[in-house]
């Protein structure tokens, strides 16, 4: 049973990582809380359940979802944030929430207030042992968190964009002095972000079979939690945190049982972050 | 002479006038009757907003169809309390003195309804909530009824379901942190374990919970033969979904927050041969429930649920209690007071306590096909007449 539970904790855990993954991209690049990650995220459920249902297929509704949530990170990135940049860092924190405030309001507004099924078939076989026992579609969750992982230290680690990319986390006027063109750099960290975003969104919405229009609120304070803990930017970290904050939930819940919520949790470990490295939040704004 | 003769004959045409004049507006029965029902139409319970409304709306329509309360038109006006209380207070207070409504439904949980409830009852409106079951609402007054189980009620009900239906020896209880959640849950507890009844666990989790999978595996590992799960249908599809996951096989009792087609619908095969204790028997012989039912289904594409059945006959009640005692609100009250054996879509309702409680049988049904469907009915008076 504890194998099981541990199990269950790493499932939940490479939920969190998905959501925050892309999120810590956009922090790592330009120290900007960007809460409206969580907004793209619900878009990309939306997006992958209406695909889904009109076409079926498995592939397309990810890639039409990664495509439509890679094009509005970018929006949001031109419009939203580049004219706010050079800004105190609460300026566009304020942008950020409001965004993520206005697309919640939207989607219920277009999509209407119900919890809509997103029952995604997915033929891959489970695992069912005597201790042991996951789906298919939990192994399906592992198994992209971990295949994105991957893709990602590579992009950061083995291609010139990783190169230009960390240059530009480091100090965005030296990079930029040395020939980067960092607009660029910044928009397509966007974009990649906001696919992974879509990614999740489909994850999340599929596993529990509920999309709806403020699945966003929690995965939004959630994921700030766990590219905190992650230390800030740093895409192996998050992956660890995320990993490390599902097990803490779920074996919270099995020892300790329920008299403390799990979103208590998130907030614990944020709380004591920030107690720890008081910096860390508004970054370069002290 | 002809002075006396004109007086008399004014005298004469004065009465003859007040006469008619008292007759015109005669035996007083006004041309439009208007209650208020209140319900979260938008905000996280809008589906159930939705629900309420439009059952409320087909039980007016229906009445005015047959001529109306003698004669009289029924309006429905409609109010959104947003799921909060402040939104509740504000509407209740709009409806009574601006709107003029002659009694209140509530159509929505126990949080906006129990704000409503001591507002009524100081403005002496009749006061009746469709499916809120916190006990503050009644205990606000003798203005205020519930047309569903309170707490208690239902969960005695679940006992004797599991127990004498389902056969439980060893039983585990998950819970929602909320008012209903735990009542159901603590008194089935009990009832249990007065009856020897083994309880494995009794965990709680928060509103709104999504992952249930630690909780499962948990369960599963303590091995009961069945499960007694409280929650809304969002819950309940998700712990329908995880018990599946874990590869939990025993049987599971839910209660009426699942009763709703979103549970079946988001639950999908999960919920298959789920029993749930609830106010609403889809194969109830009556032709008021069926008729209900039919035209709920007909008339706005969605199947009807507890919500919808519970607000209906609200409505019904308030209608009913009209039709007995006229249309001045404390009339109305002690009709409600004095209702009996009045048929409902949600069954035969017996009558009230004198704290307001409905008295009427538990209704229990279980997921066959993807459908709610008749299991068994709970009519002993020691389970179903509320504590006051």
């Amino acid at each position: 049973m504890v194998i099981q539970q541990i199990a269950n904790g790493l499932v939940l855990g490479s939920l969190y990582a998905l959501v925050a993954l892309g999120l810590t991209i956009v922090y790592g690049v330009l120290r900007v809380l960007h809460v409206a990650h969580a907004g793209v995220f619900v878009l990309g459920a939306y997006a992958g359940l209406l695909v889904y249902v009109s076409s079926g297929s498995i592939v397309l509704c990810l890639a039409v979802a990664m495509l439509v949530c890679g094009f509005a990170g970018f929006l949001m990135y031109r419009f939203l944030y580049r004219p706010v940049l050079g800004r105190p860092a609460l300026i566009p924190l304020i942008v950020s929430i409001g965004t993520f405030m206005f697309l919640e309001d939207l989607y219920r507004l277009v999509m209407g207030p119900y919890i809509k099924a997103l029952p995604l078939k997915l033929s891959l076989p489970g695992l069912d042992l005597p201790f042991l026992r996951l789906t298919g579609q939990q192994l399906f969750i592992v198994g992209v968190t971990a295949l994105l992982l991957l893709a990602l230290w590579w992009l950061m680690k083995g291609t010139r964009l990783g190169l230009a990319w960390r240059a530009s986390a480091q100090d965005m006027e030296t990079a930029g002095a040395h020939g980067i063109n960092t607009d660029v750099i910044v928009g397509l960290c966007f974009v990649i972000g906001s696919a992974i975003a879509a990614v999740a969104g489909i994850m999340v919405g599929s596993y529990y079979n509920q999309v709806y229009p403020s699945m966003g609120s929690v995965p939004a304070y959630k994921a700030l939690a766990v590219i905190v803990l992650g230390g800030l930017g740093s895409v192996p970290g998050t992956v660890v945190a995320g990993l490390a904050l599902g097990l803490a939930e779920t074996l919270t819940m099995v020892w300790v049982g329920t008299i403390l919520p799990r979103e208590a949790i998130a907030f614990l470990v944020l709380i004591l972050m920030l107690l720890v490295k008081p910096t860390g939040l508004l970054g370069r704004a002290s | 002479m002809r002075t006396a003769k004109l007086k008399v004959f004014v005298a004469v045409l004065c009465v003859l006038g007040i006469v008619l004049a008292m007759s015109g507006c005669g035996p007083k029965r006004p041309e439009v009757v208007k209650i208020g029902v209140y319900a979260p139409i938008t905000g996280p319970a809008a589906a159930d907003g939705l629900a309420a409304t439009n059952a409320a709306q087909l039980a007016a329509d229906k009445i005015n169809e047959a001529g109306g309360i003698n004669g009289t038109r029924v309006e429905i006006l409609t109010y959104d309390d947003r799921f909060e209380s402040a939104s509740a207070v504000a509407v209740a207070h709009q409806a009574i003195e601006r709107d003029g409504v002659v009694a209140l439904v509530s159509g929505s949980y126990s949080t906006p309804t129990r704000a409503v409830a001591p507002i009524a009852q100081e403005a002496g409106i009749p006061h009746v909530a469709g499916y809120a079951v916190h006990p503050d609402v009644t205990a606000a007054g003798n203005y205020n009824f519930r047309n569903s189980f309170v707490g208690t009620v239902q969960g005695k009900a679940g006992a004797w379901v599991a127990i004498n239906q389902m056969n439980a020896q060893k039983v585990c209880i998950l819970m929602v942190d909320t008012d209903f959640g735990r009542i159901l849950g603590e008194t089935f507890q009990a009832e249990c374990e007065a009856a020897g009844v083994q309880v494995l666990s009794a965990d709680t989790y928060p509103y709104g919970e999504k992952d249930f999978s630690a909780l499962m595996t948990k369960i599963k590992g303590l091995n009961p033969d069945l499960l007694y799960a409280t929650g809304y249908y969002a819950e309940g599809a998700a712990i329908a979904l995880a018990a599946k996951t874990a590869g939990l096989t025993c049987k599971v009792l839910g209660m009426e927050g699942m009763d709703s087609p979103m549970f079946l619908e988001l639950g999908g095969e999960a919920t298959e041969g789920w029993v749930i204790t609830s106010n609403l028997n889809r194969d109830d012989a009556s032709p008021v429930t069926q008729e209900f039912i039919e035209e709920y289904e007909t008339q706005f594409g969605i199947q009807a649920d507890m919500v919808a059945a519970s607000t209906y006959d609200a409505v019904l009640i308030v209608c009913e209690a009209m039709r007995l005692g006229g249309f001045e609100p404390a009339a109305i009250r002690d009709a409600i007071a004095g209702l009996q054996n009045f048929q409902g879509a949600t069954g035969l309702i017996q009558g009230f306590t004198a704290g307001g409680e409905v008295i009427k049988p538990v209704q229990v049904q279980i997921v066959e096909g993807g459908e709610f469907h008749y299991y068994a009915v709970v009519d002993d008076p020691a389970i179903i007449t509320p504590p006051n």
